[in-house]
């Protein structure tokens, strides 16, 4: 108890010394703390939009068509499953797809381009397509063969809500033809590399060009719960042996990649700072250990033992680190809380040519504040280990000497 | 009865170009009570004996025995337990802890012997009383002159009941006024309460009360002469 009560006060003592410490691991672990969410939140809306907006949380395919995507690799029992899914009671919505990689040709410009066949209104409801509308109309208001492109294309192509593009593909039986399709409307999206390879028709128009009398190459599923995905994308794959049946995380091996770099990027951030923290706080308890020898060393002198004395010097260090963690985290917290309701908005920073969002939520699990505060007391008890070792090695003759 | 008895202790210091005898074959008996002050020039080896006596230091040669025990066999562990239940010290010059009130200074060391609340608390107040500090108890040392910071440190050498106190240049610090009345203080508890106490002191007056006087130099007791 007395020891608790010297060692408080003994931080003290030397209140400008121990302030700037206190401040230093404060602010260090703010800023870490805080540039993890940042990250995280950043990462976690990314995650967010891939699965709400590209990929849905299960697909399937034809095995093979994702590495070689031929025109006659397609899903021939596509409304089979389409009318399975429809029963399913943890399927939100669905949509099927035809696909096919082909050129867009304007009046100046040609280009490759990836060409989505969709039913509108199934497509709606799957990824919310018609929310990233941003000019013209949701595949109204042309009657024969509109097609949703990006501002990205449009501005490319150097095309103009209704104007005539040609595209460009292959059939079936690998024959090349060609359709006239006429512009009904922008969309955007947060990834600028999405918005230049992508164009939407109705897949009623694609079909007869494509030759494939019915079925799929793709069909798309989102469920009411994120967690299931897994789950369902494996009892599918049991069913459709013949079909290739894969979860978000598996489709998109940036992902998976990308929500274990999430764990990591924390404890690397914030391990480098309280590293950077821990040789403060040795050099700053080592001074205050060579300014007490003489106080250290009559203590000995007197009948503490050693036990008592690195115990002593010990809970120094940790006070002194343990004051300035809580304070670090408070501020994160707050700041955490803040800026994830209202959003960080870094727009121009070229963040959406990388497909982030330009507006960030910092976002932290809760579990994340303890598993920093145990950092911190781990780096303490490194940090104290030095100086109280220093104050043990004193002894009382030599530093009584000095009296 | 002796509490303290040397034989022809040594102490070599080996570190210099030279080596130091800093204590040559002494032969010592202190007993119970007694009111003992060490003299001698600067370098005579006044501090280096205190600090074998305390247990403080090892000799080099010879014994040092405290009751019955023989430290030179003690380890370094026995001997921080030996010195916190049998000695108390009065140092010249940082006695005490800081950031501890009088009060807390002279319980630190109860505490240290794992004595009880209630036993603490009635030494602690007791011995600050005698000590005449009972209006200061709740002051830091800061806030003390030095020769109250001094009878502090007398209450603290005291509060673990030792057989006997040290102290070395206990009032080098102090002018004359706190130097008469710690030493007033100190041949009081010796007389009324049979404290044994052996200082060194360079100072006269100082000299003047003691009722043993022992002179070195070089390291040898050259006079002991009692007084009564
Ligand atoms: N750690 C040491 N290493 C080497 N020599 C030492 C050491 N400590 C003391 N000495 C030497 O031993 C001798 C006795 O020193 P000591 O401190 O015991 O004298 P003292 O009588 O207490 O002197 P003072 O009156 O100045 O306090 C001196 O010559 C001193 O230089
Ligand atoms: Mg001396």
């Amino acid at each position: 108890m007395m020891l608790i009560k010297i060692a408080w006060r003994n931080i003290w003592r030397a209140k400008v010394r121990s302030f700037v410490v206190i401040t230093a691991i404060a602010l260090g672990l703010w800023a870490g703390v805080f540039a993890s969410a940042f990250v995280e939140g950043m990462f976690k809306s990314k995650v967010d939009s891939v699965v709400e907006k590209e990929i849905s949380h299960f697909q399937f395919h034809r095995q093979g068509f994702r590495d070689e995507p031929t025109a006659s690799s397609y899903m021939a029992q596509g409304d089979e499953i389409l009318a399975e899914l429809s029963t399913d009671d943890s399927v939100e919505a669905y949509s099927g797809r035809l696909i096919s990689m082909g050129m867009l040709g304007s009046a100046n410009q040609n280009g490759s381009i990836k060409i989505n066949g969709i039913d509108p209104e199934k497509e709606a409801q799957t990824t919310k397509l018609n929310e990233r509308l941003v000019e013209g109309a949701f595949f109204e208001g042309i009657k024969r063969n509109p097609v949703l492109i990006s501002k990205e294309i449009a501005e490319k192509f150097k095309v103009k809500l209704r104007s005539k593009v040609v595209l460009t593909l292959q059939d079936i039986n690998g024959e090349i033809t060609a359709g006239a399709f006429r512009v009904v409307g922008y969309y955007d999206t947060d990834n600028n590399m999405f918005d230049k390879m992508n164009v939407y028709v109705r897949d009623s128009d694609l079909r007869p060009l494509m030759k494939i009398p019915q079925g799929y190459h793709e069909i798309a599923v989102y469920l009411n719960s994120y967690d299931l995905a897994e789950q369902k994308a494996a009892e599918y794959q049991e069913r459709y042996t013949d079909l290739e049946v894969l979860s978000w995380l598996d489709i998109s091996l940036g992902m998976r990649l990308m929500i274990s770099m999430i764990d990591t990027y924390l404890y690397i951030i914030v391990g480098i700072i309280l590293l950077a923290l821990l040789f403060g706080i040795v050099n700053t308890m080592l001074m205050a250990v060579l300014e007490r020898v003489r106080e250290i060393g009559m203590l000995m002198a007197i009948g503490m033992t050693k036990m008592r004395v690195f115990g002593m010097i010990m809970l120094e260090t940790i006070f002194l680190s343990m004051i300035g963690g809580p304070l670090g985290l408070l501020f994160s917290y707050i700041f955490v809380e803040y800026f994830g309701e209202h959003g960080i908005n870094l727009a121009g920073a070229a963040y959406e040519d990388m497909g982030f969002s330009s507006t960030i939520f910092p976002f932290l699990e809760p579990s994340r504040y303890l598993e920093v505060s145990i950092m911190v007391l781990g780096m303490a008890i490194l940090a104290a280990i030095y100086p109280a070792r220093k104050a043990l090695k004193l002894k009382p003759v030599n530093a009584i000497r000095k009296i | 009865m002796s509490i303290i008895s040397t034989k022809d202790l040594c102490k070599v210091y080996e570190e210099g170009a030279v080596p130091v005898t800093a204590v040559d074959h002494v032969d010592l008996v202190i007993d119970k009570g007694e009111f003992t002050a060490i003299v001698g020039p600067s370098g005579s080896g006044k501090t280096t004996l205190l600090n074998i006596i305390g247990g403080l230091d090892r000799p080099t040669s010879g014994s040092i025995r405290v009751g019955d025990t023989e430290l030179g066999q003690m380890s370094d562990g026995e001997l921080i337990d030996f010195r916190l239940h049998n000695i108390g010290f009065v140092f010249q010059s940082y006695n005490l802890i800081p950031v501890l009130t009088a009060e807390e200074n002279t319980e630190f060391i109860m505490l240290l012997q794992k004595k009880s609340k209630v036993e603490r608390n009635e030494r602690v107040h007791a011995l600050l009383e005698e000590v005449g500090l009972k209006d200061k108890m709740k002051n830091r040392p800061m806030e003390l002159s030095g020769g109250q910071q001094q009878r502090v440190a007398v209450a603290r050498a005291l509060a673990s009941k030792p057989q006997f106190v040290l102290a070395d240049e206990p009032t080098a610090n102090l002018d004359s006024k706190s130097t008469n009345n710690l030493l007033d203080m100190m041949l009081l508890l010796n007389k009324e309460e049979d404290v044994t106490f052996v200082f060194s002191t360079h100072d006269q007056r100082v000299i003047d009360k003691a009722r043993r006087v022992i002179t070195l130099e070089d390291g040898k007791i050259i006079s002991d002469e009692k007084r009564d």
